[in-house]
């Protein structure tokens, strides 16, 4: 990396942490949305990015590390931190015994037996007393978004620093051969099957972290929103809009997305749905690899690169 | 019998369809055994069982005079067990450099931990197959030359006992024929027991200290390139039987 290039990260980072000091209070709301939203495109970008495996299972993992803040701190009278290790431990476990049978799919397969977890997810958490069943369970109210806004940002920047490490280690390259090419990556020594495991553990425990702190922010938790599928969808579009496989893509995916989507919903309320989904769209369509690949390539080619997209695709 | 590799009665079937039937041979230290045979014979089934992307359905694969026959494929690469893909399987997004290090990153006994130990290891290997100045490339950029030697370097950076090449040669002409036989004759005086598959006869009769052969899925010949390659059912199942 190159000194202009961390400064500008750090001058970036400087101007996050600022906000609750320069921002308004619905400013501060945005960003805790904004920043875990983040965390949540991060925690997929090392299963969907790095490795290649496109779980629709992490809002699985949010809703554990909710769940976790949630009966620790209602039903055991627990300190939060405590909440967010126990939902940590929940993802993580889960991550590992569900992981061992879904990772020996691949492709569709793989997405098709991690979207149905949520549904059945929603439907034992509903049945459990411990869990409030399907009322949910309301967390004593702390009212500190600056706290919250905080954490959100620390939460990212740990994450983020994590996949920076990856990029720069041995498990990190293993994962990359596994996306690039899963037999080739087992002939020349990756232990294939330990190291998906470990980057669904890994991607678990970001995403168990979010949803704790989110739960305990919103102080209400019920097994819909909790498990909900749309959330999933949203961290992939984020991560997959700033580009997967990168360090920073997701992070500037989910911040611009969550932006564009904060923008319509106050400027063209009731057809923003419709805005968002065309920004979606065109970004597919023109930009497949996200924006950090159309940053690097759109020097050398010009405009040339939406073109080739474009034809890439057949469209 | 202090053979490096040795198939015992190695078959596999795919749904009926023997692919591999009874193949027994070994693999001496520092030998280069060429494996021939028509199309469909069952030459990269019998890679795939060596080197553990296949199960046999009967047989035995033994390294270094104990069985492997249990071990996963990374640890048979682990273990000093490399192979090239006859379709090249480079990982496309990678550099090439990034490339061979992830086979210096894993490869025999667990490889190298650090990235940029392990990518001074891939920057030699690269060296060796002539691909030096192509390091910086995405690997997707090369043509199928380069892949071939890209496939090569991967494998070598594995620091592997016994290399399986399938087909290194496939789709190369003459002067890089000759530039490839040269590559892995080097590879063969670093200590390394080659098995390599080809097509070209010519190839492969300069190049091996003896040559093995299959015909649907069974050997056929076993022995020196000359007495091999005379042999009438060798001949035979190359060019069919001779009208009398």
């Amino acid at each position: 990396m190159r000194a202009w290039q961390a400064g500008l990260i750090l001058a970036a980072l400087l101007l996050l942490a600022g906000v609750p000091w320069y921002g308004s209070d619905v400013l501060v709301q945005f960003g805790i949305n904004a920043l875990l939203l983040a965390v949540l495109a991060q925690g997929w970008n090392i299963i969907g990015g790095y490795t290649g495996y496109a779980s629709f299972g992490n809002s699985v993992f949010y809703g554990l590390g909710a769940y976790g803040v949630a009966i620790a701190m209602v039903q055991w009278q627990l300190p939060f931190g405590v909440g967010l290790v126990f939902g940590a431990v929940l993802a993580v476990v889960f991550a590992v015994l569900l992981g061992i049978p879904v990772l020996r799919l691949k492709g569709h397969y793989f997405a098709i037996a991690t979207l149905a977890l949520s549904q059945v997810m929603t439907a034992i958490v509903s049945n459990v007393g411990l869990a409030g069943q399907n009322i949910g369970l309301v967390l004593p109210p702390l009212n500190n978004d600056p706290l919250f806004y905080g954490l959100s940002l620390g939460l990212l920047t740990i994450a983020t620093l994590t996949i920076w490490g990856l990029t720069r280690s041995r498990f990190g390259f293993g994962l990359i051969a596994i996306r690039e090419n899963e037999e080739g990556a087992a002939v020349m020594g990756v232990n294939t099957t330990l190291y998906k495991v470990l980057a669904f553990a890994l991607s678990g425990f970001f995403s168990a972290l979010a949803g704790g702190i989110h739960a305990y922010w919103i102080t209400f938790l019920d097994p819909e929103s909790a498990f909900d599928i749309s959330l999933n969808v949203k961290m992939i579009i984020m991560a997959v809009f700033g580009g997967p496989g990168t360090v920073l893509g997701p992070i500037v995916g989910a911040l611009s997305l969550s932006a564009v989507s904060e923008f319509l919903s106050s400027e063209v309320t009731s057809i923003a749905g419709l805005f968002f989904g065309l920004v979606i769209v065109a970004a597919v369509v023109l930009m497949p690899r996200g924006l950090a690949d159309m940053l690097r390539r759109l020097r050398q080619t010009g405009w040339r690169y939406f073109i080739e997209n474009i034809r890439a695709h057949r469209l | 019998m202090n053979a490096l590799l040795e198939v015992r009665h190695a078959t596999r079937s795919f749904d009926g369809l023997i692919a591999v039937d009874d193949v027994s041979f070994t693999l001496a230290p520092n030998e280069i055994l060429g494996l021939i045979g028509p199309n469909g014979a069952g030459k990269t089934t019998l890679i795939s069982l060596i080197s553990g992307t296949l199960a046999p359905s009967a047989g035995e694969v033994l390294f270094q005079g104990e069985s492997i026959n249990h071990l996963a494929a990374f640890r048979r690469a682990r273990l000093g067990i490399g192979r090239t893909f006859q379709i090249m399987r480079p990982f496309p997004g990678l550099s090439v450099l990034d490339n061979v290090a992830v086979g210096a990153l894993f490869g025999r006994g667990g490889g190298q931990a650090k990235l940029g130990k392990a990518r001074e290891q891939a920057r030699d290997s690269l060296e060796f197959v002539g691909l030096g100045k192509y390091i910086d490339k995405r690997a997707d950029e090369l043509g199928g030359p380069g892949r071939k030697r890209l496939e090569l370097a991967k494998a070598l950076a594995m620091q592997p006992k016994v290399l399986l090449c399938d087909e290194v040669m496939a789709g190369l002409n003459h002067v890089e024929i000759e530039e490839v036989i040269d590559i892995i004759r080097k590879v063969r005086d670093r200590g390394i027991s080659i098995l390599v598959i080809e097509h070209v006869i010519k190839a492969i009769k300069s190049l091996s200290d003896r040559l093995l052969v299959l015909h649907h899925g069974e050997k056929i010949a076993d022995g020196t390139p000359e007495a091999v390659l005379s042999n009438p059912i060798v001949v035979e199942a190359y060019l069919g039987k001779k009208r009398a």
